[in-house]
């Protein structure tokens, strides 16, 4: 088998019906697509497949044969980052990290198909990614800027939701 | 049906690190040739930001900039003891150890910096990653050259270690008996009010606003602070409304097994959220700091159950609360005539469902 995984040719020998998850971190060490519950339930190996989020625990590697496969190394680089992992640093929008790679993967997916930024629709669209440390608020906050696109990196966002008292 | 609106508040008050001693943090800081600075702590890092909060207070209290700062907490042979990340301990307790470290790192960097440039320690500062004369400022020499010169023509590690361990003090009183328990090293406080719509006939809650203010002594990261407290929120609307591998219908083989059926709170179910920090420094907290991490998701259960009260004028006093608890709950206040779903009596009955392993009768029809 044969996937483009974030622009390059990849071969892929693991069995046919191997989860792609495991082939993606095991056979080709992409470690970004985490291995949550790993039924569907958390939405941590999200991974783009020829441009829709998919889980990554749920997908034969055969169903993935001849796709293209993108992660969030295939987003951007640390050095040109894309505008959803840049909201996601400017909003501090991750604390342990574990479900931000399927998040970015969602909101780059909910945003490409042109998404209108909406609260509900983001917190639908994000709605099978479980996250136990942020209260999603900041990472919708995130996604709602993304689309906005530009914002100042050298600082880090204020938050609309607080008030400091001395 | 109809949907009622009801307003709750709760409050909590949550002491910091463990009372007693028994609760140790200790750290190490050396100084690279070239000023940048290595700090070991034994802290783990869960999500809180430790790592974040301690590279801070060392790179503020010796005067450098932060990104100087590599924080290593990566091995436990190699790293100082720290009892762990509990007890919402980590900024208070190890922020502590990581604070007296940097203060005697930063007095020995004046000491090698006096005798490179021939002036007292005292009457040095340091601040940006510059020594500097405090009476002529423009005297100075970088952090990187006082330890570059500890290296090469002192022969010295510019180095410093620091511990935090509360005192031990016995609780009971052995002379009366009393039990005295002593205070403990910081108290956090901490409101919520909630407001939220219950569906009288269903008996579904929703969270509509949380509105928190947290006394924090001083928000040393506020974006890390505001994850904390928001986060906290939708764990204690979790408490609240959803958590729970109950209810079993219809029978007990149907319990949560998985992520899928175990009701985490979704961005579905967020909330609007409202954050006041209330900055009143703790006496002897780094920087004024106390810990907010544990009581963070405490407060928004019992705020979410005096507002089902409001609304629907019973109290459920079991968490979740769940439609069940609550139809339950409008059922006995009716002494009967309750909720009722296509003419059939719908209270649900928890004793039932408990014992109802295999036969699926879980809902009391009459």
């Amino acid at each position: 088998m044969k996937i483009t995984l974030n622009g390059a040719d990849a071969q892929v020998d693991s069995p046919p019906l191997t989860p792609l998850l495991h082939v993606l971190r095991e056979e080709l060490g992409v470690l970004s697509a985490k291995a949550g519950c790993e039924n569907g339930g958390c939405g941590a190996c999200t991974v783009l497949i020829d441009g829709s989020p998919r889980r990554a625990c749920l997908t034969a590697a055969i169903a993935a044969d001849g796709s293209e496969v993108t992660t969030v190394e295939g987003l951007g680089t640390p050095e040109a980052l894309s505008p959803v992992q840049k909201a996601f640093v400017h909003f501090c929008a991750a604390q342990c990290g574990f479900c931000t790679p399927g998040m970015v993967i969602a909101a780059t997916a909910y945003l490409d198909k042109g998404g209108s930024g909406s609260r509900e629709e983001i917190t639908e669209a994000l709605a099978g990614h479980v996250c136990r440390c942020t209260g999603y608020l900041k990472i919708v906050d995130a996604v709602a800027a993304a689309r906005e696109g530009d914002f100042d990196m050298s600082v880090a966002a204020e938050s609309p939701h607080t008030q400091v008292r001395a | 049906m109809a949907i009622q609106k009801g307003h709750g508040i709760a409050s909590i008050e949550y002491p910091t690190g463990m009372n007693q001693n028994g609760d140790p943090s200790q750290a190490w800081i050396k100084v690279k040739p070239d000023g940048r600075i290595d700090v070991f702590s034994g802290t783990t890092d869960i999500g809180n930001g430790s790592k974040t909060i301690q590279s801070q207070i060392v790179a503020d209290t010796i005067g450098v900039p932060y990104d100087w700062i590599t924080f290593d907490n990566s091995n436990t042979d190699s790293s100082p003891v720290c009892t762990g990340t509990f007890a919402s301990r980590a900024t208070f307790v190890a922020g502590k150890a990581v604070l007296k470290a940097a203060q005697r790192v930063r007095e020995r960097i004046l000491e090698v910096a006096g005798q490179e440039m021939e002036i007292s320690p005292d009457d040095l500062d340091l601040d940006d990653g510059d020594v500097f004369a405090k009476d002529a400022p423009t005297r100075r020499m970088s952090v990187g050259d006082v330890a570059a010169a500890a290296t090469w023509t002192y022969g010295e590690l510019i180095t410093g270690t620091g511990a935090h361990l509360n005192p031990y003090v016995p609780i009971v009183d052995s002379s009366t008996g009393e039990v005295d328990s002593p205070p403990h090293a910081a108290i956090s406080y901490a409101a919520c009010a909630a407001d939220v719509e219950v569906n009288d006939e269903t008996g579904e809650v929703r969270v509509l606003r949380l509105i928190q203010a947290y006394d924090v002594g001083r928000a040393i990261n506020p974006a890390l602070l505001e994850g904390q407290i928001e986060g906290g929120a939708m764990m204690g609307l979790g408490l609240g409304v959803l958590e729970d591998s109950y209810p079993y219908y219809p029978s007990v083989d149907n319990r949560a097994g998985d992520f899928g059926s175990y009701y985490a709170p979704s961005s579905a179910d967020l909330p609007e959220m409202v954050n006041v920090i209330i900055e009143n420094p703790s006496v002897d907290g780094p920087y004024g700091a106390k810990g907010i991490g544990e009581m963070a998701n405490n407060a928004q259960p019992a705020a979410i159950a005096t507002a089902v009260h409001d609304a629907v004028g019973v109290w459920v006093t079991e968490l979740p609360i769940t439609p069940e608890r609550v139809l339950a709950a409008l059922d006995a206040k009716s002494g009967g005539s309750g909720p009722r779903r296509e003419g059939k009596h719908v209270a649900y009955d928890e004793e039932i469902s408990i014992n109802a392993v295999g036969t699926g009768l879980a809902w009391r029809a009459d």
